[in-house]
């Protein structure tokens, strides 16, 4: 087995220590970081499908969370020194929004996306609506994520679309919703574009969305 | 127009309350006792939130006795026969870390507006101080204990919290030793008494229009208690794999005080425990029968061979771990489910636990009052045959988003359809 294939399997398995050893090993043999970042993405990948089919749980995601950071965190300063970076697929502001601290599924999306090649603005929890606009203003997002799992997110979601609007942001972002109890219902109500109680379906639209974006 | 049953039920109340009060406190035995009583239970839970209805949040969980006139306008709006309040925040830390000091324990299990105001803890945020008034309070927990201090919380778990934890997550507990570390602790034990009195006083109220009170202590799951209070659900979760063995014996270590705690209402007659899970729907099979459920089991089992029956939250989608329910002895005690199917839950506990839940805030919410009082017949006639059923929302809050017309839908359809076939 080559080790990004080695690497790919513990991150999967989640053996945090041995994965971070492989990945230290291939930096030191001068492997380029970008591949490493690409295996980051197919662990990711294998992790959520996992995760959909009832194998993993989020005590599992949250673990698999850590590696993947963990590694990248690794990486990041060794692109930095050969001068490279990443293709960026698209830009993502994500946050759990105001009134709600509830972070623990909105971080597994924030390590998902990373991995899958997007670049990640992570406003926290409990966001004001404003923040969000401004955010947008400032990094000029292809999508805004909103995470919620109280039923009155529901409401900060609603209220921070409007703000979107109102700014007359609501044109340049894709806005997409997620958290253990939002629904096709939640997302009309909200005026979303799309909705998900699953990170690795979530991730799914987006790549599709900046597919389209592309065309 | 023809009188709805909740009417008569609740013109009932006003004229016979001891005899309602009777029948309800037999018909919740009896589906305890997982026998098919004479009529499906409707029991409601709630932290306080629902009082939005008609209260300022604010001064409802600041001021005792607005809050026994919200308790009393809800159960006189919607009646039901198992009514449980706990308007107040989780705070089974606060009851460990006093566990040696049986008057306090008890009544600091959960955090009070009032005692959060002379704690200044950061557990908890509230309405009107670091939240909006019209908000309920929030649980926030939060990482109090590094990952390296397992092992003072393995040596001695009570003295750990009470000494380490208790400064660093109250401000006005940050100096132990000082003027104002002794001031606090003497304001919340006089609080403490406040409560209790006013506890007390909301029980005889309740008794006099109709409903019985539950003679409740708690508990807690070991694993759930370092997530909440100590490591950050997060925290815990990752302990679990780079430390297991510690969490192990950490949770091993909380055993005996949690029990201590729930013990010391036993001379008042508490029958059930109160336990809420958190962790439960987030570990895999492998990890729950490891980490969480040996040390959960023991706790329950404990309890029961005590002669305390445990009243259980299973939070989530506990479907995963259904069968490890039957690992615990028949008639063990209550178990609320919130998501997962039902009638299946249902059909694996049937004859060994009383299952409870069955609607959902959402469908309350978003729901008819014809669609609400449809699903409430169906869901009877599957699952009031065999006993052992309560009906009641599978989270421990009514939002006050379900519309009155809703509720009393759920209420009617209870009292309509709900009786002994
Ligand atoms: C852990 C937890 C907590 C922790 C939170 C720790 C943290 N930092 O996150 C603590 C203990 C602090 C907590 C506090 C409270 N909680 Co809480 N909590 C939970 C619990 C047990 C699990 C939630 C969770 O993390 N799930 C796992 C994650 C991974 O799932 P997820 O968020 O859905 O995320 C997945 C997808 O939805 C998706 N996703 C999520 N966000 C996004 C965003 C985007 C853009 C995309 C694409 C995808 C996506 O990706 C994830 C992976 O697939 C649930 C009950 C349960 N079992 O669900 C209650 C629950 C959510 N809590 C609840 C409540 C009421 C509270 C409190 C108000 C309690 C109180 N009275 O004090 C406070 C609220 C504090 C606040 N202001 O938010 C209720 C909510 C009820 C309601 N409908 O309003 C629940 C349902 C419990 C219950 N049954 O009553 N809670």
């Amino acid at each position: 087995m080559s080790l990004s294939e080695e690497m790919v399997r513990a991150i999967v398995e989640l053996d945090e220590s041995r994965a971070i050893e492989i990945a230290k090993k291939r930096l030191e043999a001068g492997e380029d970081p970008l591949k490493i970042l690409d295996d980051l993405r197919r662990a990711a990948e294998i992790i959520g499908e996992k995760y959909e089919r009832g194998e993993y749980f989020v005590s599992d995601l949250v673990m698999a969370g850590e590696i993947l950071k963990g590694i990248s965190e690794i990486v990041r300063p060794k692109l930095k020194e050969l001068g490279v970076s990443r293709k960026v697929v698209g830009k993502l502001v994500i946050g759990t929004v105001e009134g709600d601290i509830h972070d623990i599924g909105k971080n597994i999306v924030v390590t998902m996306a990373e991995a899958a090649g997007f670049e990640v603005i992570d406003l926290g929890v409990d966001v004001p609506p404003q923040r969000f606009v401004e955010a947008i203003k400032q990094h000029n997002p292809d999508i805004v994520g909103m995470s919620g799992l109280l039923t009155l997110a529901i409401d900060s979601m609603k209220r921070t679309v409007d703000a979107i609007k109102e700014a007359g942001l609501r044109d340049k972002v894709k806005i997409i919703i997620g958290g253990g109890r939002v629904d096709q219902h939640a997302c009309e109500y909200v005026g979303a574009d799309a909705w998900t109680n699953d990170a690795s379906q979530g991730i799914r639209i987006m790549l599709k969305w900046m597919e389209e974006k592309k065309r | 127009m023809s009188k709805q049953p909740i009417e008569e039920w609740m013109e009932r109340h006003r004229k016979e309350p001891d005899i309602v009060v009777k029948e309800k406190a037999e018909r919740f035995l009896k589906a305890v006792e997982l026998k098919e009583p004479d009529r499906v239970p409707l029991m409601f839970f709630t932290c306080g939130h629902v009082f939005a209805k008609w209260f300022k949040l604010s001064e409802v969980y600041f001021n005792y006795s607005k809050m026994r006139d919200a308790i009393v306008k809800f159960v006189t709006t919607f009646p039901s026969d198992i009514f449980i309040a706990a308007p107040a925040a989780e705070g089974f830390v606060l009851a460990v870390a006093f566990a040696d000091v049986p008057q306090i324990a008890p009544v600091v299990r959960f955090i009070t507006g009032p005692m959060h105001d002379i704690l200044k803890d950061k557990w908890t945020r509230w309405p009107g101080r670091e939240l909006a008034e019209h908000l309920p309070f929030q649980f926030i927990g939060g990482e109090y204990m590094k990952p390296e201090e397992y092992k003072y919380l393995i040596e001695n778990p009570v003295e750990f919290i009470h000494n380490t934890i208790l400064p660093r997550a109250c401000e006005n507990l940050s100096k132990p030793g000082s003027a104002q570390h002794a001031h606090t602790i003497a304001k919340l034990a006089l609080e403490a008494i406040n409560y209790l009195n006013a506890l007390t006083e909301i029980n005889n109220t309740l008794l006099k229009l109709g409903f019985p009170p539950l003679a409740i202590t708690f508990a807690y799951a070991p694993l759930d208690f370092i997530g909440d209070f100590l490591r950050h659900p997060t925290g815990a979760m990752l302990d679990i794999r780079r430390r297991p063995d510690e969490v192990k014996q950490a949770t091993e270590a909380l055993i005996k005080p949690i029990l201590q705690v729930a013990f010391i209402l036993k001379p008042t007659g508490a029958k059930f425990a109160f336990i809420p899970l958190h962790l439960n729907s987030m570990l895999s099979p492998k990890l729950y029968d490891e980490f969480y459920w040996p040390y959960l089991k023991r706790v329950i089992t404990e309890l029961y061979s005590n002669g305390i029956k445990s009243f259980v939250l299973f939070e989530g989608d506990h479907t995963p771990h259904l069968d490890t329910i039957l690992e615990l002895p028949k008639g063990w005690g209550i178990g609320v489910f919130e998501r997962g199917d039902i009638r299946k839950i249902k059909e694996k506990l049937e004859g060994h636990t009383c299952v409870a839940g069955g609607i959902l805030p959402g469908q309350l919410i978003g729901w008819s009052p014809e669609k609400i009082e449809e699903y409430v017949r169906e869901l009877i006639k599957d699952l009031a045959p065999g006993g052992g059923f309560i009906l009641a929302p599978g989270i421990a809050e009514i939002d006050p988003a379900i519309p009155d017309a809703n509720l009393r839908a759920l209420i009617n359809a209870v009292l309509k359809y709900g009786a002994r076939k």
